[in-house]
């Protein structure tokens, strides 16, 4: 457990000494504030069903930013080790391979709730300066943000994955960034062709979709199913990190 | 292609006879039975066998390719045998991997380094992950600096480092958390010659109480600190010896190169030259004629040369006596063998 501390630290480290955590922090601040100001303004015209919240992560702008993030913070943990040669000395010290996978993953969830903080402010802020007149309901926001956790743990281990596959930062970020497209795509998908198709297609496709389970979320339900699509992938996607990192250990 | 001159020699030699530590341990430092790796359908290492024991410290000399990396890297646990066997201070490197890592300081080829950090920090980690804690590490990390001749850059980024500094770090990182075993390959790759010296100086000081078993392509470098040479080439081992009598071995044909002008039968008169095993015509380079003889062992012919230039009155332009290139060394070593064999 110590040489994981000492391996986590270092990753974090990483992290904030690079230009990447702020870049994606302040990315993840502008737009999350644009999604912010877009909600505002739905609420402002009409009246809606919606909450502020639901309609801050409807908005185009958040999606933007969500698929920006896993690349940029995954992209670089083991793919970089591996060009440089780094893995080598560090699997020539005693430490596992758990070790090494799971400080890895878990600095970039780190890092991942800590780019959200700025947007959860924004909600405590409206609701400050207008002295309760906007509604912020206080479910539908842990909701979302319990969503948001698990499609982080769920995005940022197949990064992890991606990552571990190749040598090149570039390959790496963009397989992530396709699946967490697809999962995106399904969703519109499903809204472009509804009516059209069996309702038991919808439902599969609505398993996966992204948008689906931001919609439930946010209207202040919690849906058992997709948080556990998201963590069992999760769990299973650093499995294989694992086993490839281990898997040179095996080569005949 | 490795050419060198026989001015040229950087190790110390005449540091007086060797001194060989022997530890009372039963125990080989590193045992190796039949060992092979196999890497996408090639051979990288062939079923070698072949022991050291603690205290000393031996050369792995051979060519780029030759399979010294791939050894040394199944020997600090980074990749298992294909088949075969390799134990460390008694623990097998694939079965007991993490007690094999725990006594073995390894440095890579082209010591890497994460660029980002700086050089106490780095170490720092590196201390961390190998076990070390509080005074004990503060200490440990401190010393190697020094062993090293880094603190000066103890504030720098490594990124920013030249390649000697770099290399010394790593080496610093080998030597931390003070293991019984150092494998190093290529340890003087990219210094300067004075910094070659050094850290010749910090191995050969390190000698009694670490095993080292080093890399290198550089013959100076096992004649000047090693006890023991393992000669590895298309990964066999060729010869494993004392650097004396290897060197011994190297010398058995040298090269000289003439350039003359003339006239007369210049090949069948070299060749009648005591030691002159066979002498070859190269071509002509502006009017003057290049040839180049080999040179039985322990023959200096360039003085009988000299005085049959000067009785057949020709002109002689260049008189250059050449050691043969490692690779040269290695065919001949190999085509002797299989004649023995």
């Amino acid at each position: 457990m110590r040489i994981f501390w000492v391996l986590f630290k270092k990753e974090l480290r990483a992290f904030f000494v690079s230009p990447v955590a702020y870049i994606v922090l302040a990315l993840v601040m502008v737009l999350s504030g644009f999604s912010f100001r877009a909600a505002l303004s739905v609420l402002e015209s009409a009246p809606s069903e919606g909450s502020i919240v639901t309609w801050t992560f409807h908005a185009m702008w958040f999606w933007l930013s969500y698929f920006f993030i896993f690349p940029l913070l995954t992209m670089r943990l083991f793919a970089e080790e591996k060009k440089m040669g780094t893995l080598e000395t560090l699997f020539t010290a005693p430490v596992h391979a758990w070790q090494v996978v799971w400080s890895k993953y878990l600095a970039a969830v780190f890092v991942y709730c800590v780019l959200w903080i700025p947007s959860y402010l924004n909600f405590r802020f409206v609701d400050w300066i207008t002295v309760g007149q906007v509604e912020v309901p206080e479910g539908a926001l842990k909701g979302s943000y319990l969503i948001l956790l698990a499609m982080g743990l769920f995005n940022l281990a197949i990064g992890c994955f991606a990552s571990s596959l190749t040598s090149n930062q570039i390959i790496a970020a963009v397989i992530s960034f396709t699946i967490s497209l697809l999962h995106f795509l399904a969703g519109l998908f499903i809204m472009v062709v509804g009516r059209r198709v069996s309702e038991t297609f919808v439902d599969i496709i609505n398993y996966f979709a992204s948008m689906e389970h931001i919609r439930i979320f946010t209207s202040g339900l919690i849906d058992t199913r997709p948080l556990v699509y998201y963590t069992s992938f999760a769990l299973l996607f650093i499995a294989l990190t694992h086993q490839v990192v281990e898997f040179r250990r095996w080569r005949p | 292609m490795i050419s060198r001159v026989a001015f040229l020699r950087l190790g110390s030699l005449n540091d007086g006879p060797f001194v060989l530590f022997t530890l009372n341990t039963i125990s080989h430092m590193i045992e190796v039975q039949d060992l092979t790796k196999q890497y996408a359908g090639r051979t990288a290492v062939d079923h070698i066998s072949f022991k050291v024991e603690p205290g000393e410290i031996v050369g792995f000399l051979g060519p780029n390719g030759a399979g010294k990396s791939t050894t040394m890297r199944m020997l600090a646990g980074y990749m298992p045998p294909s088949s075969g066997r390799a134990s460390v201070n008694g623990h097998d490197v694939f079965q007991a991997s993490m007690d094999v890592r725990r006594s073995v300081g390894y440095m890579p080829e082209m010591a890497p380094l994460y660029t980002d950090m700086r050089v106490k920090e780095y170490l720092r980690f590196r201390a961390e992950l190998k076990g070390l804690s509080g005074k004990t590490l503060r200490q440990r990390v401190g010393d190697v600096m020094d062993q090293c001749a880094i603190s000066d850059v103890r504030r720098r980024l490594i990124g920013n480092l030249s390649k000697g500094y770099r290399q010394r770090v790593a080496l610093a990182d080998a030597l931390v958390h003070q293991p019984p075993l150092l494998i190093l390959d290529e340890p003087t790759n990219g210094l300067d010659p004075v910094q070659i010296r050094h850290v010749r100086e910090l191995l050969k000081n390190l000698g009694p109480k670490h095993t080292i078993l080093l890399s290198t392509h550089i013959l100076q470098e096992v004649e000047a600190i090693c006890d023991r040479v393992i000669m590895i080439h298309q990964g066999k081992i060729r010869a494993m010896d004392t650097p004396e009598n290897l060197t011994r071995k190297l010398r058995a044909a040298s090269i000289v190169q003439l350039e003359l002008q003339g006239k007369g039968d210049f090949i069948p008169l070299l060749e009648a030259l005591p030691g002159v095993r066979k002498a070859t015509e190269d071509g002509v380079q502006d009017g003057w004629i290049l040839f180049s003889l080999r040179v039985e062992a322990r023959h200096d012919a360039r003085e009988a040369i000299m005085d049959l230039c000067l009785r057949q009155k020709w002109k002689i332009r260049e008189l250059h006596w050449q050691l043969p290139s490692l690779e040269d060394v290695f065919v001949e070593l190999a085509t002797t063998e299989a004649a023995k064999a």
